[in-house]
This record gives C-alpha cells, sequence and structure tokens, in this order.
C-alpha cells in the first residue's frame, strides 16, 4: 500500500469513473431483473448519503415521491395479469401489475440516484475530459457552450437593467414587462451575433481548423486507474454474462415468472452487489487512511505556525 | 484594397495557417469577447490544442507561461468568474504558450481599471525588454505606454502622419492640440512650457516631469486664490442615508452605510478601486437594487414612492457601463425616434451618424448615441457609469464638454469613474469610496492634493514644488509664473 496516492472514488480518472457509471446503470436498465434494480437502487443510496451525508432531503423527498406515483400508476391503466386482488370502476387492479410497478419505480428511482451522484462528481472539465476521448472538437463545442449559457443569462440581466434604467418599461404590469422582455431579447440576440464575430476572429487567429485537434487535459492515467477500470470491467462481465445466460430472467405477465435460481445466478449477483458498493469501498477507504494520516500532518504543521511573526 | 503587407520578408498572404497562427500573436480591445471556452486552463490550451500539438508540450508550455505571468492561481477557475483584467493576462498567455515572435495587441487595456492596465503594460514591457519579442500596439491609453515604446506612429483619416522615437514625434504634435492631449501628462506640460525646454529630452514619465519642474523656482507655490469658493448646492437631487446591499443573505455586504448627499445641478464623480461598491451605489440610487437598510431620496422623495416606474419618466436615468446594452434599432436615427428625441434637440451633433449601425460606431460615437437615447427621458439626473471607458483623450474631453452643458441647463450629473483625470477636469465634487462607503468627499482641490496614490499625473509631477495643481494647465501656469532658476543653479533638488 506504501506509495499509491489516497483517492476518494470521484479523484480517479473522468473516464473510469464514466465507464464505471455505463456499466452501473446499463446493466440495471437492460435486465429488467428486481434482484439487479434493487441492489442498484441500494448502492446508489448508500454512495448519495456517503457523498451529501443527510443534507439533500429535498432530493430524497422528490424521488420518495416520485417512487409512489410510478408505482401507484401502473396497476391503475395496466389491467393485464391473473391474479386479481380488487375491481375498481369494473376494473380489475392484478398483483403483476402492482409488482411490475414497483420493480420500475425501484429500477427508475435507483438510476435517478446514480445520475445524481454522477452530475455531482463529474465537473465540466471531467465531462470534456471524457468527450475528448470521443471526439476532440465535441469537446470543444461542449466547452463553449458551457461558457456561453451563463454568459447568456448574465448579459439579459446587464440589458434589462440598462433598459429599464432608460425607461423601457412604462408600467408596473404583465403585458408591458413581456413587451419590455421581447426587446432586451431581440437585443441579446445581436449581442451573441456580434460577440460571436469576435470569438471567431479570436479562434482563427490562435489556428483554429488548421489540422487535427489535439484534446488538453488535466487529468493522467495512474496505476490505480487501471486497477479500478480492470475492477469495474471483471464484476461487469461477471454480472452481464449470468444476465445473458438467462440467469435473472424475470416477467410479470401474464403471471410472474423468474429463472431458475442456480450458481450463476448468485455469482452474478455477488458481482453486481460488488460493482455497486465500489465507490463506497473505496470512499470508506480513503477515509479511513487519512484519519491514519492526520496526526503526522498536525505534528508538522505547529512548528511552522509558531514560526509565523 | 491595395497594398501589400509582409511578415519577415514573406507576403503574409503566403504564410500557412500554422505558421501565422504560431508567430503571429493578436490580442484584442474586448477581454471577454476573446474567451473562447469555460475554464482557465482550457483557453490556454486552446491554441496548442488546434495545431495538434502532444498533450505533455502543451502541459509544459502551460506550466512555463503562467508562471511566468504569474496567473498559475487561475488554473482551474472558471474564464467567467474572472475580472477584466485577469480576463486579459489570460488571453495574452492564451498567446504566449504559441511562442510568437511577433505580438498585435488591439487597445489591450481600453476596458480595464487603472490598476489592471498597469499590469496589463508591464507584463507586455517585459516580453519586450525581457525577451526582446517584437509588439505592434495600438492603444489611446497613454500615460505608460509612450515611455515603454521605441517607436511612436500616429495615424490620422486612415493615413500614418508621424513615425519615429517619441520624443521627437512629440515634439512634432506641438500643432496638433486633439492628439497632443492623448500623451503622457509630463509630455504635455514641457509642450505648453515650450519654449523654455527646446533643447532638453521631451520628458515622458511622471519622474521625467519632475525633473523638469524643478528646473523652476518655487517662490510662489500656489495659484492666486481667485476669491471663489465652491458652494453646494442648497436643494439635494439624490440623498443617501446608511444605506446597506448585500446580493444573498449569505454574502458579505457591498454596500456598508452609504451615505452621500448631491445637489441640484452639481457634477458629482465617483471614484474608487474595484469592488469598492461604486456602480451598486449607483445601481441602487437608480431603483435597480433594493437596499436592505438605509434611506434614497430622489428630489426630496423617497424610492418607494415611485410608482409604475415613474422615476424613470422626468426624473432620473441611467447610463450603463457596456453602451452596446442601450441600443435597440439598427440605425442611430430609428434609436432616436424610438427614444422620441429630434436630433437637433441634442445638445451635441449626431447628424454624421444616423444612418449607421449603432454598433458600427466608435467607442465615443457610442457613448455620445446612447447619451442621446437617455437624454430623450428628460432626466433630472444623470447617473453614467464610467462614461470614458474605452475612450481616447479627444473623445473624453468631448464628453466632459456634453456633460458641462448638461450641467448649465440643470441637470444633476453623477459620474462613476475610474479615471482620475477625467473627474479632476470635471467634477464640481469628487467622492472616493472603499469597502462599500464613502470614504471622503470633496471638490477636486480639496481631493486631490492631499492624496499621494490615487491622484492625477499633475499633482505628482508637481508635488513639493507646489501646491494644488491637479491639471496639467494649472501646474504649467505656476511655473511660468515662477520662471526658471537662474543658469549655474539648476538641477538643484
Amino acid at each position: 500500500m506504501e506509495g499509491r496516492r489516497v483517492r476518494s472514488f470521484s479523484e480517479y480518472d473522468p473516464a473510469v469513473t464514466a465507464v464505471y457509471f455505463a456499466a452501473v446503470m446499463g446493466l440495471a436498465m437492460f435486465s429488467n431483473s428486481p434482484a439487479i434494480t434493487l441492489l442498484s437502487l441500494c448502492g446508489a443510496l448508500l454512495y448519495f448519503f456517503s457523498l451529501n451525508g443527510t443534507s439533500g432531503g429535498r432530493f430524497h423527498l422528490f424521488a420518495f415521491l416520485l417512487f409512489i406515483i410510478l408505482a401507484a400508476v401502473n396497476p391503475l391503466v395496466s389491467h393485464n395479469g391473473t391474479t386479481v386482488l380488487l375491481v375498481v370502476n369494473d376494473r380489475p387492479i392484478t398483483l403483476e401489475a402492482l409488482i411490475y410497478g414497483l420493480c420500475s419505480s425501484v429500477l427508475i428511482t435507483g438510476t435517478l440516484y446514480w445520475l445524481r451522484c454522477f452530475t455531482q462528481i463529474m465537473t465540466t472539465d471531467k465531462l470534456l475530459r471524457v468527450t475528448g476521448f470521443l471526439s476532440p472538437k465535441l469537446s470543444l463545442v461542449l466547452s463553449m457552450a458551457v461558457r456561453f449559457v451563463p454568459l447568456f443569462g448574465r448579459q439579459w440581466q446587464k440589458i434589462n437593467n440598462a433598459q429599464r434604467a432608460m425607461g423601457l418599461y412604462r408600467e408596473d404590469n404583465a403585458i408591458d414587462g413581456a413587451r419590455g422582455s421581447l426587446r432586451v431579447f431581440s437585443v441579446l440576440v445581436t449581442w451573441a451575433l456580434e460577440n460571436g464575430i469576435t470569438t471567431a476572429d479570436s479562434m482563427e487567429a490562435r489556428g483554429c481548423g488548421v489540422s487535427r485537434r489535439t484534446s488538453f487535459h488535466k487529468f493522467r492515467l495512474r496505476h490505480g486507474d487501471y486497477i479500478l477500470l480492470a475492477a469495474e470491467l471483471i464484476l461487469f462481465a461477471g454480472a452481464a454474462s449470468a444476465a445473458a445466460a438467462g440467469a435473472f430472467d424475470f416477467s410479470c405477465y401474464p403471471s410472474v415468472t423468474m429463472a431458475e435460481r442456480d450458481w450463476r445466478t448468485y455469482t452474478g449477483a455477488a458481482a453486481y452487489g460488488l460493482l455497486v458498493l465500489l465507490p463506497v469501498i473505496i470512499d470508506m477507504e480513503a477515509r479511513i487512511r487519512w484519519s491514519l494520516l492526520k496526526p503526522t500532518g498536525l505534528a508538522l504543521s505547529i512548528p511552522e505556525r509558531k514560526n509565523m511573526p | 484594397m491595395s497594398g501589400s503587407v509582409y511578415y519577415c520578408g514573406r507576403p503574409v498572404a503566403e504564410l500557412s495557417g500554422r505558421e501565422s497562427a504560431a508567430a503571429i500573436g493578436y490580442v484584442m480591445q474586448n477581454p471577454e469577447q476573446q474567451i473562447v471556452t469555460d475554464k482557465v486552463w482550457h483557453e490556454l490550451a486552446f491554441g496548442l490544442e488546434n495545431l495538434g500539438t502532444p498533450r505533455d508540450v502543451i502541459a509544459r508550455r502551460i506550466a512555463e507561461t503562467a508562471s511566468w505571468l504569474g496567473i498559475g492561481e487561475l488554473y482551474d477557475r472558471s474564464a467567467a468568474e474572472l475580472s477584466g483584467g485577469q480576463k486579459q493576462l489570460v488571453n495574452l498567455a492564451a498567446v504566449l504558450v504559441m511562442q510568437p515572435e511577433l505580438l498585435i495587441l488591439d487597445e489591450p487595456t481600453a476596458q480595464l481599471d487603472p490598476i489592471a492596465a498597469s499590469g496589463f503594460m508591464n507584463a507586455v514591457g517585459r516580453l519586450n525588454r525581457e525577451h526582446g519579442m517584437t509588439i505592434l500596439m495600438v492603444e489611446h491609453r497613454l500615460e505608460e505606454a509612450v515611455p515603454m515604446c521605441s517607436r511612436l506612429m500616429v495615424m490620422d483619416g486612415g493615413r500614418l502622419i508621424y513615425s519615429g522615437e517619441p520624443g521627437s514625434v512629440i515634439r512634432q504634435l506641438g500643432s496638433r492640440p486633439e492628439i497632443m492631449c492623448g500623451m503622457p501628462a509630463a509630455a504635455r506640460l514641457s509642450a505648453v512650457l515650450g519654449s523654455d525646454t527646446d533643447n532638453a529630452p521631451v520628458p515622458l514619465t511622471v519622474r521625467e516631469g519632475r525633473e523638469l519642474v524643478g528646473r523652476y523656482r518655487n517662490d510662489v507655490k500656489k495659484l492666486p486664490d481667485n476669491g471663489y469658493s465652491y458652494q453646494i448646492p442648497d436643494t439635494p437631487a439624490l440623498e443617501m442615508k446608511d444605506v446597506y446591499f448585500r446580493y444573498s443573505r449569505s454574502s458579505p455586504d457591498v454596500l456598508r452605510g452609504v451615505g452621500l448627499s448631491v445637489g441640484v445641478g452639481e457634477i458629482f464623480c465617483i471614484l474608487g478601486g474595484n469592488g469598492s461598491g461604486k456602480t451598486t451605489t449607483l445601481m441602487a440610487a437608480a431603483g435597480l437594487i433594493k437596499p436592505y437598510s438605509g434611506v434614497i431620496r430622489v428630489f426630496g422623495r423617497k424610492l418607494k414612492e415611485y410608482k409604475n416606474q415613474s422615476l424613470y419618466r422626468n426624473c432620473l436615468a441611467m447610463l450603463p457601463q457596456d453602451v452596446q446594452t442601450v441600443f435597440l434599432r439598427n440605425t442611430v436615427r430609428e434609436e432616436l425616434d424610438d427614444a422620441g428625441i429630434k436630433p437637433e434637440e441634442l445638445p451635441f451633433d449626431l447628424t454624421g451618424l444616423l444612418d449607421m449601425h449603432p454598433y458600427d460606431l466608435s467607442g465615443g460615437e457610442q457613448q455620445l448615441a446612447a447619451l442621446a437615447k437617455v437624454l430623450a427621458q428628460k432626466p433630472g439626473i444623470l447617473l453614467l457609469d464610467e462614461p470614458t471607458k474605452g475612450l481616447d483623450a479627444a473623445a473624453k474631453l468631448r464628453i466632459s464638454g456634453v456633460i458641462r452643458d448638461l450641467k448649465k441647463s440643470g441637470m444633476t450629473v453623477i459620474a462613476v469613474t475610474h479615471d482620475v483625470e477625467f473627474a479632476a477636469g470635471l467634477a464640481d465634487r469628487c467622492a472616493l469610496f472603499f469597502a462599500g462607503e464613502a470614504v471622503f468627499s470633496g471638490t477636486p482641490h480639496e481631493f486631490f492634493p492631499e492624496n499621494s496614490f490615487y491622484t492625477t499625473a499633475a499633482v505628482r509631477i508637481t508635488r513639493g514644488q507646489f501646491t494644488g495643481a491637479v491639471t496639467v494647465d494649472e501646474a504649467a501656469e505656476l511655473c511660468r509664473i515662477n520662471g526658471l532658476k537662474a543658469a549655474g543653479n539648476g538641477g538643484g533638488a
């Protein structure tokens, strides 16, 4: 362990992170087995908590409401299935539809939590690194877009203020407000076109388009990145091959049927379970190693403080 | 178009895209619009990425360039959160990473405040002194640029009229006051004193200016008092009392108890560094932001009492810093029609510009066209945010003249500015803002001679020798009254 850098999951190379999220979410979405989706939801929740602690209450509330609504809507609109639980308005509510609704709720909320974690740790820098792998041009366009959208917003505010203080708005009412906003928008478009010409000049002066672009990034693939990537791929392969062999086959209609459980089911589920836990395990390890490192760090910093004038 | 342009003996048209991109660096006027990508590191890498440079080489070039320019700590930041000066340094660095032989700068400091402009000029000066880089700079902020350059070229009406070593060009400019007015204060002082100093080299910096003034006696230290002292008008047009403002609940106060009172018919200049709350004060006075505490009165009525946008009808108007945000139409004529004012009602002449697109006008013309639109509201109070930004010296003088005319017609003018010389020449009173409050206010003659750093070049040139010489003309007047020291006695400090 000596010499290996202590880092949390979010500090690994963005490509490794992106592969991870694609593997976890992809598998959950393509195998509709409740075992896999449930594992995915649990892993996502754990990682979300490990990133945010107890904050993020609003998001939990939103996810919970979504879960309830999705689970409730399916049995109300879908009347397939053989086990009738009760009849409402001459329409049967079936157990199978209820289970199907629950399964898709678990899948969707799980994916939602994963996506939330993804946007939290994938900053624009990291997204650019990943798109740079695919195409340097795409990466540039994205970077320009990321810059332009807030720029547009700020300029809107500026123009609106300027026009207000010059008496563009005559009255405090909605119609006048809309009329004014429309004119502000037209100035904004003119400004954007004008702005675009300068930006284009600046790009041309720096040789945009003279040859094949390379894509610069601040990341460097290290030993640990390869190890993590390999672990991700092995676990993914284990779970995916089990799913492909039909070990997780599951269908609700006309009645709930599940594939026979054999060794493939167990190893596949174990592989996927380990896969969804990877970020939490890595973060936990980093946290423990940091807390072990701390005393030395403190001891070093104290004499330095004393020397300060 | 005819004629030819050569770079290192070869026609520019023959250079490949790669050669011209790498060998010729180009930095433009507007710091914001040249930036292409969202992060500083990406912006620095952009040019080299275009040339297909390998990642390791890019990393090394960025590292050395950013370290040399001292912008290493900006590396991870978003371009949007940088100040204007930082953006312009990033633009310079983004060009320097390509290791250009020739650097072309198009008014690179026009949009910057004086401190940031100094920082930028410093970097450019070092490139030339320490690396011998060829630099071609178009500029009209000349106080620092002229002493730095080895050749000064003056253009007028599309023709090159003078070219040569700065001192000799300035000597020839004596007959062109509209160009001379932009030269460094020391050079202007020397030109006004004229015949006394014909043989000496033309002073360009404040230090050389002090040597020039040192050759004069200082028996009379102060201009004779003409018995006039400035009276603040009794009726206030704008009053602010204990105004506090912050952008959100958790952010720090931007305005910390601003209190000021501007009388009807005054020209009041607000000076101060970046982030001192100048523009925010103006926005609060214009009702564009709501202070959480304090009172603002316009013509004796609280801002809240102006209902239904009536504040902006015949009462108060504001000209923003970025005048392009003012224009809505395709020609100046349509703009004026739209605002409901006829060109002949204006206190200045726009006839030559009426059929042009507002965006195609020069900085000074844009400022006047925008001012015309604002005047259509017939405001009693005119708020100006950096009215001289990006203007050359002649355009500044023109704006000053227009503002004086407006004052004569009874208008109250409050201007926020970085431009010390502009404020000294124009204001009835000045206020210095620092850390969200007005630290001091007084007439230019109370204000500038007392300051040793935040003051005009004339004050810095005459410090210790004379007192109260705020403008170059006043300094020259004092020199003339005193006369040169007797020969043989000169040179003493």
